[in-house]
């Protein structure tokens, strides 16, 4: 299921369409069309309508596209999302088997009424709540669609603040657990060891380039991150 | 977002040796959130007994200037100090080195059965499990989970006993407790209940009454959003921990500030932006908002405590005039 091609995931807003055309070029291996964390409530609607020129938008540019959904607005979000060209889909605030047996089934049954290939969209499931992380081994194994894992945001979703040490409260066991469980059951760990004063996957170039350097040699294969600029130092460190 | 705050303000806290008369009597001047009235180490095992006939007036007096009294009781004589100390006024019982849930749901038996018979409001007094062995570790969400009596966890930031237990050294400059801090706080958070648990600073000298090593950890477990005090064991450390958890003038007008500038973000129909250097976004707003509301329940509390404090001072007055 590994994909060693997937180095950078560039989280972009589906409510700014300029940030979609640049994103597009901007060099991610992967562009993560948001939905839920970059777009207010009363933008959700132009969002949705908004995926389906993304996915193709980003498809042209070279990167695959994934989509990122709200597992609580699943239906709404989902059929949005799903078009030939998209390559996944990731669940962010993921809390339960039951969420992601739900997105399984749905992606089942759109991928039959679009024409795409059955089990062609891939799950990414994003663990950032401690419900998700507490389950994380049965969640990831209720679909053999998940191929990879993250924390996503967990430092703002789960209100983790730095020690003195620079580390996120919490946060060097919550990596440490989500990878041994990503790698016992085949799935991939996307993510980078982030420090004070980075922030919701936002730093400089050159604090990315330090979260990713660290984040290899732990484990990670490829991470997030929400800036163009953030995007060479994740190539050059997960290539 | 959840706010992982408690809904109680439990900043400071000293641990008190129940025989020793003197610091039982005195309890209430320390301006403490909260007593912890000692069955266990402090006891010796001849004197169990005969201190288990103190906790009931115990309970009253330690809490006389605003305090919430806790027992801690002993592990193996848990049956016989659970009955001496289920008493109204009594908040909470720690129920040390707690290795299985079906300690605690025993536990949890027995105090329903002496709150009936006591008169006491149900399912009021709490359970406090220590966690200070592998198996407690090992254990960890299944314990949590046991009672709804359990309404605060984690693992205390390397205690003698645990260090014992696990074969760890207690004072090196290295976070050793990693994985069973996160074993115990994960539990905690998926759980819902209020998160005790502190920032790794490194302690090398082994001084536990350090009053300015003290307020340093309190604040730093405040800036992490940590807001339970784990409590200590010399009075010297008291003041530091009220000081170190409540919010600064300076945090709740930065709040204050945050908030502003997110009802700019919000007017402006942006998820986020970047002002003066600092993210503005939803969950900067949450954190501001948390920090108001523990600033107004810390102010509260004070006056709370004051108010008994000077009530107590008072009689005193009255008793003293012939």
């Amino acid at each position: 299921m590994y994909n060693s091609k997937h180095r950078s995931w560039l989280l972009t807003s589906l409510s700014r369409s300029s940030d979609i055309a640049q994103a597009a070029n901007s060099g991610a291996d992967v562009v993560v069309l948001d939905l839920v964390e970059l777009v207010t409530d009363k933008d959700k609607a132009m969002a949705r309508r908004a995926a389906h020129p993304a996915i193709d938008t980003v498809c042209a540019g070279g990167a695959d596209a994934y989509v990122q959904i709200d597992p609580t607005a699943l239906d709404d979000d989902l059929r949005a999302s799903v078009w030939p060209g998209l390559s996944g889909i990731v669940v962010s605030r993921t809390e339960s088997v039951a969420q992601v047996t739900a997105v399984d089934d749905l992606l089942f049954s759109l991928e039959k009424e679009r024409s795409i290939i059955p089990g062609t969209v891939s799950i990414v499931v994003s663990l950032e709540t401690a419900r998700g992380n507490q389950d994380a081994y049965d969640i990831i194994n209720a679909s053999k669609r998940v191929c990879a894992v993250t924390l996503g945001r967990a430092d703002l979703v789960m209100d983790l603040r730095p020690e003195p040490s620079g580390e996120f409260h919490l946060m060097p066991y919550l990596i440490q657990r989500l990878i041994i469980i990503a790698r016992a059951l085949g799935v991939t760990p996307i993510g980078a060891w982030w420090r004070s004063p980075d922030r919701g996957l936002l730093a400089t170039p050159e604090n990315t380039q330090n979260a990713a350097r660290r984040g290899r040699a732990i484990g990670f294969k490829g991470a997030m991150c929400l800036r163009t600029n953030q995007i060479d130092a994740l190539n050059r460190a997960y290539g | 977002v959840t706010q992982r705050t408690s809904k109680k303000v439990r900043r400071s806290g000293l641990t008190m040796p129940i025989v020793t008369a003197r610091f039982i009597d005195n309890a209430w001047r320390r301006g403490c959130d909260f007593i912890t009235i000692d069955l266990e180490d402090s006891v010796p095992q001849d004197r169990k007994e005969y201190a288990r006939t103190l906790v009931r007036e115990a309970i009253h007096a330690v809490s006389k200037g605003g305090a919430e009294a806790f027992t801690r009781i002993n592990h193996d004589l848990m049956r016989a100090d659970t009955e001496a100390a289920v008493w109204p006024g009594l908040k909470r019982i720690k129920y040390p080195k707690t290795e299985y849930s079906s300690e605690i749901r025993e536990l949890d038996a027995i105090i329903t059965h002496l709150e009936h018979e006591r008169g006491i409001e149900p399912g009021s007094i709490e359970i406090d499990p220590g966690l200070e062995t592998a198996v407690g570790i090992s254990n960890a969400y299944e314990i949590a989970s046991a009672s709804p009596r359990v309404r605060e966890f984690g693992a205390t930031n390397g205690g003698y006993d645990l260090s014992r237990d696990l074969g760890v050294e207690m004072f090196v400059d290295y976070d050793q407790f990693v994985y069973c801090r996160g074993e115990a706080e994960l539990a905690t958070r998926a759980l819902g209940l209020g998160v005790r648990a502190s920032p790794f600073v490194a302690n090398t000298t082994g001084s536990v009454s350090d009053g300015k090593r003290a307020l340093r950890l309190a604040e730093a477990a405040r800036h992490c959003g940590l807001l339970l005090g784990g409590g200590g064991l010399n009075p010297a450390v008291v003041e530091s921990h009220n000081i170190g958890y409540t919010p600064s003038d300076e945090n709740v007008r930065d709040a204050t500030w945050v908030l502003d500038q997110y009802e700019r973000v919000v007017a402006s129909g942006e998820a986020w932006m970047e002002i003066e250097g600092r993210v503005i976004d939803c969950y900067e707003a949450e954190r501001a908002r948390g920090t108001l509301e523990w600033a107004g329940m810390c102010a509260e509390r004070d006056r709370e405590k004051a108010e008994a404090v000077e009530q107590v001072r008072v009689q005193m007055a009255r008793d003293e005039k012939p």
